[in-house]
């Protein structure tokens, strides 16, 4: 029998830890602290597993782990997380557009271009202000399929693909809640709209081209994120 | 530890920072004071370290797993987004103990000037 020992670990993590494995998906709204187990359990991963087929998406110790993590340090010990998550990739059927041929000249003898729509995390969070925040990114994936002969008559196929991704960052605030313009305005890479009234709404979007699928992600949401806490004022504490 | 106790009404209450984006601070009473700074702990964050305030035992770590990552990611995200975004209020969210700590002699370390709070209207931005 193959990979008995780690077959055996395999059975002994998370319920979700091995959804995401299995899977790569995950849907699921926990309290605070029941993150906690499933964080742990992702983090004897590593140690327990060595077979490709069963290691764990980059994105859950680069995106998830980090987000939860710092989304959870501003809840309520009864605040919930939800997440989320589809780590198939933007190849996984059912993404994909349709395609379109584009006009060529020789030695190219045809390009097959489509793109593919990959909303592969949603994070909604209950901070313990009252506001909720939602996190929202998705992949909107150009694939060309090139198709040249070389000079001695061989037929060579290749695929490319770039990728851009559109972060959205919405903070909906408690009934009340006054907002502040910031001193200074984002950086130009984040459009901002405001929609005041009593119960008002940040919403935070960036596109960013050529992105890496999963390195580099948490900073940018996190700094996305700041922008809708500059809209409201620090807290009494912070002003004596 | 949740931060859920008020300031207001402690002698001498926790100074820990809790939270990460509504920073706040913890404000329980404090039973002990940290073995490297001082200030006082209440009895969730002294035994949370060994007695050691989250701030000084904060890990330089990249690994996300650790369970408090986030104590010494959170000060170098706001110097971060404070210079991306080009907004020292942002930064001066921190107060002046915590920011003190890393930027001593400084003029955030002073404390003032830092509250000015003149903005004017609420209007839609699209930047």
């Amino acid at each position: 029998m193959f990979y008995r020992k780690q077959k055996a670990a395999l059975a002994r993590f998370h319920p979700l830890h091995q959804a995401l494995v299995h899977e790569h998906r995950l849907s699921v709204t926990l309290p605070r602290d029941a993150w906690e187990p499933l964080i742990q359990s992702c983090a004897q991963h590593r140690a327990h597993i060595r077979r490709r087929k069963w290691a764990l998406p980059d994105e859950v110790p680069l995106v998830l782990v980090p987000l939860v993590r710092v989304l959870s340090r501003d809840l309520r010990r009864t605040g919930t997380i939800g997440v989320t998550a589809d780590l198939t990739g933007p190849e996984a059927a059912g993404k994909a557009g349709p395609q379109q041929s584009l006009q060529v000249r020789r030695p190219i003898r045809r390009v097959l271009q489509w793109y593919a729509f990959d909303p592969w995390l949603a994070v909604r969070a209950e901070l313990r202000d009252g506001s909720t925040l939602d996190i929202a990114v998705v992949d909107r994936v150009r694939f060309r399929k090139i198709t040249k002969t070389n000079p001695r008559g061989k037929i060579k196929t290749k695929t490319k693909s770039k990728t851009l991704r559109v972060i959205t960052v919405t903070r909906r605030l408690p009934k009340g809640a006054v907002l502040t313009r910031p001193a200074s305005p984002p950086p130009p890479w984040i459009r901002v709209r405001i929609k005041d009234g009593p119960r008002p709404v940040i919403r935070l979007r960036a596109r960013i081209p050529n992105a890496p699928r999963s390195s580099g992600l948490p900073n940018h949401i996190l700094h996305l994120s700041a922008e809708a806490f500059r809209w409201t004022a620090p807290q009494a504490r912070r002003a004596s | 530890m949740d931060g859920a106790a008020g300031e207001e009404g402690v002698v001498n209450p926790c100074t820990v920072t809790t939270g990460f984006f509504l920073l706040r601070g913890c404000g329980r009473p404090a039973v002990a004071g940290c073995a490297r700074c001082g200030r006082g702990l209440c009895q969730g964050h002294a035994a949370q370290n060994g007695g050691i305030c989250p701030e000084c035992s904060a890990p330089a770590t990249e690994d996300f797993y650790h369970p408090y990552w986030t104590d010494g990611y959170r000060r170098r995200y706001y110097t971060e987004s404070a210079s991306a975004y080009n907004d020292p209020y942002w930064y001066s969210t921190f107060d002046t103990y915590d920011r003190g700590a890393f930027d001593q002699g400084g003029d955030w370390a002073s404390g003032g000037g830092d509250f000015d709070g003149d903005f004017d209207g609420s209007d839609f931005v699209d930047s």
